[in-house]
């Protein structure tokens, strides 16, 4: 009851209050609810794949001061990135956690189809997120209700060195032109056009991405996404023949398929290469010194007059179906997603904060990505997250082939439409 | 199991019992006395027995089990008869990984041969030799993640070992773990190292244990070098040898460390194994029902090879008897 009031208290209230409103709502809410919860269970556990150290410490923090301030002990886990991706599914099923890290969009929604994430649009409703929170909404809503909160967004693009740049008069490319141009220019002051690691085969998925956004558009890129399109459609043509161009140039650092981003990364910012497209964790592979000498451009144009669509991936948080304490779950995360906690845990990974009441970022990476984002008409998320994780390995494999020996398109698309349709049972 | 029977004075054994009743002490060790000889190592092998029929038996079976469904781990498994068998037998990539098992079992061929050849140089009585021998063993000391990332850097195409040497003569080293023909020779190489380690200290236990007598009458007779070690070495070596092959092939067919460590199957799936693919496609494309046909196809290999290898082991046994 107490919370029904606060909230129309909060609905009533003037936009420049409202921020201390949900922050005082919420701990007023937070208290009301814990009063008849006293004979419930005080723990929290929450299983977190968060690899980098600083991100993990401000987490630590927050949950220690919520400890003191509610008297619930929080337990954080804390698992390997990459194990966490196979381990989820069996502790989803036996073994859940309370709280849970992952990635919105199609990853999140083959959880949701196995009911293993529980619905948490009581919460949204509580603490009117939707009002906050825009279209990044979408990323986690599946039939209309909400299944987790969307955490740091990652927008991704073109990087490159300011000072490299400047030292050769170059200027960030506007259009696939400009690009084979720089490529050109590159070459000749020995430089690798593109750095790209695709060692973990996503590198090339997302370049992919890019490219056929820029050509095909979102919708079309979606439907390919969601096995309704094949990928022998002649739609696909002028993505590979560019493609196709950009390798013959040698627009790509040789030998990729032996390294990962990392190395790629370290490329970039040894001056051994001039461009490179990631997100903004790109800084990870700069001395510390040296990151603010990144610079971020959008993907250039190819089709003109095409809206500028981008990848915007959208890792987020979750309450499992089969968690013990889903009550307090929810508290933690309305204290969790204030803006002023949300925006410290997403400062470290130099992520795009979803909410929109977030204090500005002093990073300029961030800065720089909000600022292109106020451009983008829609966004799609990456390869990966956006298609059938089954059809995302064998995608993955085939641009990576694709990148390696451009004259096995036929095979590999033949390749790809078959599994498309085994996967989407076509 | 206070009364573990020693062997020898079976008739005078006693069970040491604290408790001062001797009805009930007579008792039970009568009924011992009668039903030990079965008991005692019905007692011994159970423990192994349970984990080896859960672990192996029940896990085999129940994997041939999953094989005929469609399952992504999670949701319901639903029945498809031999469909994963099907598509296995279209799939390409199969086919790939099957390929690179036999190159896996030809190259892994070169490690026992290479083995007797270093523990046979190894074995001479030479100061240092022990300092010699440690350093042979590393590799087995190492686990074989760290060989595999070692190896990673020395393949590295812009600051490893390889194209340090090859720079040194004016040469470029080709990026072996990019290249679809080569990538699967250089992980093999890499796991041939501790393979070779292991073949290496099998042999020299061997050749501790040779007979003098046999190698002395063999001297008496003029036999020296190649026929010495043909004729009168070797034939000794004979189980020691059997051991180190049958190892060293079940160590090719189930490879999935390396390749995982290495490349991830890559570029583009050419160095995959069976058991890399099996991995891959459940644990990646949430196929287990796929992977667990994949895994039934290498538990069959494996099965002739393991038939083969206990006839020929039983053999001699038998013939003993």
């Amino acid at each position: 009851m107490a919370v029904k009031d606060l909230t129309s208290l909060i609905k009533s209230a003037s936009s420049s209050r409202r921020q201390f409103m949900i922050g005082a709502g919420t701990a007023l809410a937070g208290m009301a609810l814990s009063c008849p919860a006293l004979g419930q269970s005080k723990e929290l556990t929450i299983i977190s794949n968060i690899g980098n150290a600083g991100q993990r410490e401000v987490l630590q923090r927050l949950a220690s001061e919520y400890e003191k301030a509610g008297g619930v002990k929080v337990t954080i886990n804390n698992m390997d990135h990459e194990a966490h991706k196979t381990a989820i599914r069996s502790y989803l099923v036996v073994g859940a956690p309370d709280l849970c890290f992952w990635f919105s969009g199609n990853r999140m929604k083959a959880f949701v189809k196995r009911d293993l994430f529980d619905d948490i649009s009581d919460l949204f409703e509580r603490e009117n997120y939707k009002s906050v929170l825009g279209p990044s909404t979408a990323a986690v809503t599946v039939d209309g209700k909400q299944y987790g909160l969307p955490l740091g967004g990652l927008l991704w693009g073109l990087f490159y060195r300011k000072d490299v740049f400047a030292e050769k008069g170059w200027t960030a490319p506007k259009t696939i032109k400009d690009l084979l141009t720089l490529g050109e220019q590159a070459k000749s002051a020995g430089m690798i056009p593109v750095s790209m690691g695709t060692k973990e085969m996503w590198p090339a998925a997302g370049w992919f991405d890019h490219m056929n956004l820029r050509i095909n558009g979102l919708d079309r890129h979606m439907a390919l996404m969601d096995g309704q399109m094949s990928y022998t459609d002649d739609a696909l043509k002028p993505v590979f023949d560019t493609w196709e161009e950009l390798i013959k140039a040698e627009m790509f650092s040789p030998n990729h398929t032996s390294f990962g981003w990392e190395q790629a990364a370290a490329a970039l910012a040894q001056k051994k290469a001039a461009m490179m497209d990631l997100a903004g964790f790109i800084k990870y592979g700069f001395p510390e010194d040296q990151v603010d000498q990144i610079a971020f451009a959008p993907f250039p144009e190819i089709t003109s007059g095409m809206a500028r669509y981008e990848d915007f991936a959208l890792n987020s948080i979750h309450v499992p179906k089969n968690a013990k304490n889903k009550q307090g779950a929810r508290d933690f995360l309305a204290y969790f997603y204030k803006p002023e906690n949300l925006s410290a845990f997403l400062e470290t990974e130099s992520a795009v904060p979803p909410r929109s009441d977030c204090p500005p970022s002093k990073d300029p990476l961030v800065n720089a990505a909000v600022e292109s984002l106020k451009t983008v008409a829609a966004t799609a998320q990456y390869y990966d997250r956006d298609t059938d994780p089954d059809m995302a390995q064998e995608g993955l494999k085939g641009f990576q082939e694709f990148m390696v020996k451009p004259e096995r398109r036929e095979q590999v698309l033949a390749r790809l439409e078959a599994t498309r349709k085994r996967v989407f049972k076509v | 199991m206070h009364s573990c029977p020693k062997s020898g004075s079976a008739g005078e054994h006693r069970p040491h019992v604290t408790n001062s009743d001797p009805g009930k002490q007579k008792e039970m060790s009568s009924f011992w006395r009668r039903h030990r000889f079965w008991m005692a190592p019905t007692l011994f092998i159970l423990p192994g027995a349970l984990l080896f029929g859960i672990v192996i038996i029940m896990a085999s079976i129940q994997t041939v089990w999953v094989s005929f469904f469609d399952w992504d781990g999670v949701s319901e498994m639903r029945w498809v008869g031999l469909s994963n068998y099907a598509q296995l037998i279209d799939d390409p990539q199969f086919y790939v990984s099957l390929k690179n098992n036999l190159i896996w079992l030809a190259m892994f061929m070169l490690a026992p041969p290479l083995g007797l050849a270093l523990a046979l140089l190894l074995n001479q009585p030479i100061r240092g030799m022990r300092i010699m021998k440690s350093l042979f063993f590393v590799p087995l000391v190492l686990a074989s993640l760290t060989v595999g990332v070692v190896f990673t850097w020395v393949y590295d195409p812009s600051f490893g070992l390889l194209s340090l040497i090859s720079g040194y003569f004016g040469a470029t080293a080709p990026a072996l773990l990019s290249d679809e023909h080569f990538v699967t020779f250089a992980v093999v190489v890499a796991a041939l190292w501790p393979q070779t380690a292991f073949c290496l200290v099998l042999f020299l236990a061997g050749l501790n244990n040779l007979s003098e007598d046999l190698i002395g009458a063999g001297r008496v007779d003029g036999a020296r070098g190649w026929p010495m070690l043909w004729h009168v070495v070797l034939p000794q070596l004979r189980e020691v040898s059997f051991i180190a092959l049958a190892v060293t092939v079940i160590g090719a067919l189930r490879s999935f460390d390396m390749v995982a460590v290495m490349t991830s199957g890559g570029p583009f799936g050419s160095s995959t194994v069976l058991a890399y693919q099996m991995y891959e496609q459940s644990i990646f494309s949430y196929r287990f029902g796929y992977g667990a046909a994949i895994a039934t196809v290498l538990f069959v290999i494996m099965a002739v090879f393991i038939a083969w290898y206990l006839r020929t082991l039983l053999k001699p046994e038998r013939e003993a008897l």
